[in-house]
């Protein structure tokens, strides 16, 4: 039979953001992929040369669009290592807090967002409504309600109040109702299963042989979780389980997403409980504009949604960052990953491997 | 101590230089290795189970004149992580592919070939556009890349040809 090349993308439903495949299909089915990516390429790296340390914090929010708190503190987590500085005990449970709130989003985002490929559109609809409750508690919060350049070198910007932290409460038991109904909307829905079993497995020598975290990897059987491996904040002080499971289809990887969010939940209560009272940031020394961060290089990471994300940063002992690499945590899914793991799949459901896999196109294009 | 136990046991089999070893955190640790070693000394490492390859990325050290290439490995079973440094110079930036050894290296290898110019060999797409489509000038992570004046030049001001009504009064 012929073999067709089929243009994929930049936007399709498996996306958001802009990320096109190049295809050629034989029939229905895919027989080579190349990845085409670049549309969302801002420079940033360049462009935090050029900025100061403090100033970088405005700027990097916008490397992954949907989950932008992870910047925040995977940068200040490494600046902090590069400085030598131990940030206060209460500024280390916000973080948790505002990460895990952060972590719900995205989740409920993708979780909703199966709609698209599958064509159950009341998910998208649902997943985006509650994530936008979770936007009110960061407006009030931080201003603003996506990027919130909240979490900074030295702590957090300010101290959380307390009847925020009662409505966090609220909203996590009014989401933990809703939950009931997200599983009988679509995981028990009969769309859902009859495209989603078996749709896009991924074996575990090809999660190994890729480098894959996160959800890629446990559903392999793997509990690889960082939050776990090498605990960062306070996790180490607070109680929770990984979800896990053996075979890795697009069901499984969506319904490991779905079993995180009870999860994060546990944490942030915890978090909530524990919290003590005192200082939420220390100060920098002198002016912050001029901060001049001591010479060295760390490989700073943390465990986002999709897994390992993190930034390499280098210092010369300047006022600006002399190098900084950011590692999405979807570039070997994303790259790699589309190159060797599309071919065998049909064309309905590239869009289905792309969103289940947890592609991010704007943090690899960076 | 698990890292002071790892490092032994490079420093026994693979015969490096304790100098050359240091701890950077908690279950993190960074080596350099010359260029010419640095092929073996990954290829050894994957051997004892260092299966994640997490980054690959470069610095360009312009007053030094070289260039330095870091790979940042994880392994899960040790719960370590290293980052293998070596230097290149910065007229010959060349270095052996080792995307035979972590597929997944064949991405990052070229997106350092189009931020940095260096050249990967054993790699087919040398050269080819990843993220830069249309890209013709000096790669632009290259510290002497100047991003502004080159937008100046290729975006030049406009020159605006009219009257400005009310120009430089109150209008109430």
């Amino acid at each position: 039979m012929k073999e067709v090349k089929l243009f994929h993308g930049p936007n399709h439903p498996g996306m958001h953001g802009n990320f096109s495949v190049h295809l050629t299909v034989d029939g229905d089915t895919v027989v080579s992929a190349r990845p085409n990516p670049g549309m969302l390429h801002r420079g940033f790296e360049k462009l935090m040369e050029r900025r100061s340390w403090i100033q970088n914090i405005a700027l990097i929010p916008r490397i992954c669009v949907p989950e932008p708190d992870i910047n925040e503190a995977v940068y200040s987590m490494g600046v902090e290592a590069l400085a030598g500085m131990e940030i206060p005990e209460r500024a280390k449970y916000i973080r948790v807090i505002v990460l895990e709130i952060a972590r719900i989003m995205i989740h409920l985002m993708s979780v909703g967002g199966i709609g698209g490929p599958t064509g159950l559109y009341t998910a998208p609809n649902w997943g985006i409504a509650d994530r936008d409750l979770f936007l009110d508690i960061f407006e009030k919060l931080t201003g603003h309600r996506i990027y919130h350049m909240y979490i900074v070198p030295g702590g957090v910007r300010q101290d959380i109040p307390a009847d925020l932290l009662k409505e966090i409460e609220e909203k996590l038991d009014n989401l933990e109702k809703r939950l009931v109904e997200y599983r009988e909307l679509i995981f028990d829905h009969p769309i859902i299963h009859k495209r989603l079993k078996g749709t896009a497995p991924l074996p575990k020598e090809l999660a190994l042989a890729w480098g894959i975290t996160g959800i890629g990897i446990r559903s392999n059987g793997f509990d690889y979780d960082i939050r776990k491996y090498d605990p960062y904040l306070v996790y180490d002080k607070l109680s929770f389980d990984v979800p896990v499971c053996d075979e890795s289809d697009a069901y499984s990887r969506l319904m490991l997403k779905f079993r995180e969010i009870p999860q994060s939940m546990r944490i942030i209560r915890q978090a909530i409980a524990d919290m003590p009272a005192g200082k939420v940031r220390i100060k920098l020394p002198g002016n912050a504009l001029k901060w001049k961060v001591p010479k060295g290089a760390v490989y700073s990471r943390l465990e986002s949604s999709r897994g390992e994300y993190g930034y390499y940063m280098v210092s010369d002992g300047g006022l600006t960052p002399y190098r900084v690499h950011v590692r999405g945590a979807s570039y070997p899914q994303g790259l790699y990953g589309v190159e060797a793991g599309l071919p065998g799949t049909r064309l309905e459901d590239v869009a289905v491997w792309l969103d289940t896999m947890g592609v991010c196109a704007p943090e690899f294009d960076r | 101590m698990l890292q002071n136990e790892f490092i032994a046991k490079i420093e026994q089999e693979f015969g490096l230089d304790s100098a050359h070893i240091t701890i950077v955190a908690e279950k993190k640790i960074a080596v350099t290795v010359d260029s010419g070693q640095a092929l073996a000394f990954l290829s050894y490492l994957k051997n004892i189970d260092f299966i994640q390859m997490s980054l690959i990325t470069a610095v360009d050290w312009i007053a030094e004149n070289h260039f330095e290439l870091v790979y940042t490995l994880v392994s899960w079973e040790k719960n370590l992580t290293v980052s293998v440094s070596t230097f290149i110079p910065r007229s010959e930036p060349r270095m052996v592919s080792v995307r035979h050894i972590w597929p997944t290296a064949k991405y990052y290898e070229w997106d350092i070939n189009e931020f940095f110019g260096i050249v990967f060999s054993g790699h087919p797409e040398m050269g080819k556009p990843l993220f830069l489509e249309g890209w013709s000038e000096k790669p632009p992570l290259r510290k002497d890349f100047d991003p502004q004046a080159y937008s100046y030049e290729r975006f030049p001001s406009r020159e605006y040809d009219y009257e400005v009504e009310n120009k430089g009064r109150v209008v109430e």
